[in-house]
């Protein structure tokens, strides 16, 4: 069974016509296909957040979706900001708060964030640090992941307002 | 003069990093690579008798299986920075461990290499294996003297015995993997019969030479490329196996390979932090002097290596007492060999002195800061030289007015919150201050940019902007006009990033060759006859602000300063060995072996960091859950170069500790000598959720005699004191004493 598949994926305002192999994971066709390499690979297995998108503005691991099952509009740690243009307010708030070292699980960090703050999660820090423990961090930035948070959230409010 | 050095910098590199630009090893874009999926042993001892691949070549898409049978002769083992032979690999058909790479699938996509992966058939001649120190047929043997060494001083049995009160307890710490979320990677290009290797390293030039060694090639035809490094903590510093047979896949195929070992495989082709075992005996007088102290420690390393931590040579040192005695213990199992992993030596044994520390107190109805206090060293208790600063007593002092040490009622399970008992405990923390052998490469410009070259590492430490500091401060520019190159072989030859002594390494490097930059231009804005600074003692001229500046502030433009020189650029390149080093320390570095001075050897001072770690923990009444309500440590660590990164480096470290004291244990299936939870939602670490307050101290603490910037590393320690300071408040909380790791509800029942 070598199958090829065609599928139309939509990430970040652009399309991509990938053919692909059915068993091809969304990190996968982003790394090894499309180039997009900010979203990472920390266990393939679901369980460390590395690999966070957004699809239709909710968080989804790209490891546990299989492109051929994708639907709507992926957004990737690439398509928050330009090449050097103002950074999206969790950005600039990790930036700022120093919230990361090694800066591996950071863009998984940053997409679930954002997600966390448009859920409705972010409304004090015991509601950020439940809302945000589906991410690890093994440099273990936690304290300043939440005060970032807390610091982008009203910026993000402010711009949907 | 104002300095740059200790002012809070923002990372350079922080806009990669939030962006997803940072380009991490396997995010390199190489053309049309081939992928590779490991396989690896199902039993833990015995031999391979034969493979049966016609299922797996049969998926579509695979290029080859290479095996011992294949390919054994084409690459030997790595060389080990400790501990002398390791396991083999595919060299040939001997099986050391569960999850030993046993052979590589190589396949188009890394679909097709993982399915035929789980389609070959492996057949074994199995033997009965030991897992861990009781198990039937493991071998112990004592520690020869050597890379570590026991220490006998005074008469320790003879004061045991005379001792006014006697303290005696075994501790047990657990195996432990490192598991950095970025997974063990490795992709390999030859061109020209050159080498090039993307791999996350702490330690480029110690991989070019041991796969240059492996595959019998020069190492200037290898060159290895590691620029951002997704967390290391011990696990990428020494040469793994899977490097050097990436590359033999890739030179039989003519084609790029690209490795992304899983989550499962990370916890049996690298490293990991083995078990230990503990037995203390303090004796001390009644108002509390130690008289004597025995630390002896038993520890698990493989088959063939004799890798061990021995960190009685840290315990020895910690407190002022006449008799001492230490030995370590191995004990060969049929495991993979066990490695660096943050703080090797102290994680573990202070665990046990700082627990009987806190035990003997108890005992002496003394409160355990003033027991610590009565015992401050003043000079090395081992080697009788004095400490390049050491403010302990200091940091107990200041952390326990900020943590509110003196509102704790002594009395074991005295105090409570509601339903929650509320436990406070406090603990030593040291580690040796380290430096290595480093070059680097500095090049000034006109216009008042500059750049950097160093082959150094960075690991989530912030390295990248403790150079452009280092170089901004020296060359008196703002960091963010310093472009910094770093992780690749092309460059200046840097030492491991590990024991600490990655900043002070290259920020003495990095300021050694600003330094001969400053010296051209001062050289020749005072010889030559026109211009401000003419006639003038070139050693008293500063580069501030972009000017070369006279004491008295007369100043020439740096544009112009420069230009005289040169219509380009002024370059220095400078070799930093450390004071006490060996000679021939760049030449062990470039052959790959790391120059490091450890602060413990040295023969004018000791050179140790200090701190003290409090913690407040909360254990359920009736569930026994255990909460960390509030860490706080106190550092005094020499200068720091950037308070920003150095918090986190802090913060990181201690809830390493919080993790090793209450979560992380990897546990092994005792039949099959196998680790059992090897994936990242079985072995735990801390989420989000599990971490509240923690408070980071950093006290001045600025003494020459470590090093000339004064530097003392400070990756390591946050984690030190962290294990014994909760173990130390779940007795106060329960009054229960728990002396093995990790403190589960369990224990508490
Ligand atoms: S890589 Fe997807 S959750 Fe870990
Ligand atoms: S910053 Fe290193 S894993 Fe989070």
């Amino acid at each position: 069974m070598h199958t090829t598949m065609q599928t139309i994926l939509r990430i970040n305002g652009r399309e991509a016509r990938l053919d692909h192999d059915p068993r091809i994971t969304l990190l996968d066709a982003l790394r090894e296909r499309l180039g997009l390499t900010g979203t990472k690979k920390g266990c393939d297995q679901g369980q460390c957040g590395a690999c966070t998108v957004l699809i239709d503005g909710r968080r989804v691991l790209s490891c546990f979706s299989l492109v051929a099952a994708v639907e709507g509009e992926v957004t990737t740690i690439e398509g928050l900001s330009g090449e050097d243009g103002p950074l999206h307010p969790m950005q600039q708030a990790f930036l700022d708060r120093d919230a990361y070292q090694c800066g591996y699980c950071t863009p998984g960090q940053i997409m679930s964030a954002i997600a966390c703050v448009t859920e409705g999660h972010a409304g004090s820090p015991d509601e950020i640090r439940e809302y945000m423990s589906g991410n690890l961090c093994r440099c273990a930035a936690y304290p300043k992941i939440v005060e970032a948070v807390q610091q982008a959230a009203p910026h993000m409010r402010g711009e949907t307002a | 003069m104002p300095t740059l050095i200790g002012q809070p910098t923002p990372r350079i590199d922080g806009r990669a990093k939030v962006t997803g630009r940072a380009s991490y090893a396997s995010d390199e874009p190489v053309a049309n690579p081939a992928h590779a999926f490991l396989l690896t042993s199902f039993i833990a001892r015995g031999r391979i008798t034969g493979f049966d691949f016609a299922e797996a070549k049969a998926v579509p898409g695979v290029l080859d299986i290479l095996t011992h049978e294949s390919v054994g002769s084409e690459a030997k083992p790595p060389k080990q920075a400790s501990g002398g032979p390791t396991t083999t690999t595919m060299e040939d058909d001997q099986v050391w461990h569960d999850g030993q790479i046993i052979g590589i699938v190589l396949a188009d996509t890394y679909e097709a290499a993982r399915e035929a992966g789980f389609r070959v058939r492996v057949h074994y001649a199995a033997e009965t294996p030991a897992a861990s120190f009781d198990a039937a047929g493991a071998e112990r043997e004592r520690r020869d003297d050597g890379e570590h060494q026991d220490y006998a001083i005074g008469d320790a049995e003879g004061a045991l015995g005379a001792a006014e009160v006697t303290l005696q307890a075994a501790y047990a710490t657990p195996t432990q993997h490192h598991n950095p979320i970025e997974l063990f990677t490795t992709t390999c290009a030859w061109e020209n019969g050159n080498l090039t290797i993307w791999e996350p390293s702490q330690f480029v030039y110690g991989l070019r030479a041991n796969v240059a060694g492996q595959l019998g090639i020069p190492p200037e035809r290898v060159r290895v490329i590691s620029k951002f490094v997704g967390g290391a903590f011990g696990s990428k510093g020494g040469a793994t196996a899977r490097t050097a047979w990436i590359a033999v896949a890739a030179r039989r195929l003519g084609r790029p390979v690209k490795l992304v070992a899983t989550r499962d495989q990370g916890f049996t082709i690298a490293t990991y932090r083995a078990e230990t075992r503990h037995r203390i005996r303090l004796g001390a007088t009644r108002d509390g002097r130690l008289t004597a102290l025995v630390h002896e420690g038993t520890e698990v390393t493989s088959r063939p290596s004799r890798y061990n931590v021995s960190g009685n040579e840290t315990t020895a040192r910690l407190y002022a007492c006449p008799n001492i005695l230490t030995r370590v213990d191995i004990v060969h199992a049929d495991r993979n060999t066990p490695g660096f992993m943050r703080a090797p030596p102290e994680t573990p044994y202070m665990f046990a002195l700082e627990s009987a520390v806190d035990e003997l107190a108890e005992k002496l109805r003394l409160d355990p800061i003033e027991l610590r206090r009565r015992n401050d060293a003043k000079t090395d208790p081992v080697s009788g030289l004095p400490f390049a600063g050491r403010r302990l007593m200091a940091c107990f002092d200041e952390g326990a007015a900020r943590f509110g040490w003196a509102d704790r009622n002594p009395r074991a399970g005295s105090m409570r919150d509601g339903e929650w008992l509320v436990g406070l405990g406090c603990a030593s923390a040291v580690y040796e201050t380290n430096i290595a052998a480093c070059a680097a490469r500095v090049s000034l410009r006109p216009n008042g940019t500059a750049r950097v070259e160093v082959a150094g590492h960075d690991i989530g430490t912030g390295a990248y902007t403790v150079v452009a500091i280092t170089a901004a401060d020296r060359l008196g520019l703002d960091a963010s006009v310093i472009d910094v190159a770093m992780g690749d072989t092309t460059l200046p030859a840097a030492p491991l990033a590990a024991g600490s002594s990655h900043t002070a390494s290259l920020a003495n490097a990095v300021a050694a060759a600003c330094e001969m930059v400053r010296d051209r231009l001062a050289r020749a804005a005072t010889t030559r006859n026109a211009g401000p600074l003419a006639g003038r003692d070139p050693g008293t001229l500063r580069l501030v602000d972009s000017c070369l500046t006279a004491p008295d502030g007369v100043a020439e433009p740096l544009s112009d300063a420069v230009s005289r020189l040169s219509p380009g650029v002024v370059e220095a390149f400078a070799e930093n060995i450390p004071d006490g080093a060996p000679p021939d320390a760049m030449g062990k570095l470039h052959a790959g072996t790391n120059p490091i001075l450890r602060g413990y050897k040295r023969s004018d001072v000791a050179a140790y960091a200090f701190g003290a770690q409090f913690v407040e923990v909360r254990v359920h009444a009736r569930t026994r859950e255990i909460r960390v309500s509030r860490m706080l440590g106190a550092f005094a660590a020499g200068n720091i170069v950037n308070p920003i990164a150095a918090h986190s480096q802090y913060m990181g470290g201690m809830i390493w500790g919080l993790s090793a004291a209450l979560l992380e244990k990897t546990e092994l299936d005792d039949s099959a000598a196998r680790y059992v939870n090897d994936n990242l939602s079985e072995y735990h670490i801390p989420v989000c959720a599990d971490v509240r307050d923690v408070e980071v101290m950093m006290l001045p603490d600025d003494d020459d005699r470590a090093n000339p910037l004064g530097i003392k590393g400070l990756g390591e320690i946050g984690i030190v004191g962290m294990n014994a300071a909760i173990a130390n408040a779940v007795h106060h909380a329960t009054g229960r004493r728990i002396r093995e790791l990790p403190i589960r509800i369990e224990d508490l029942l």
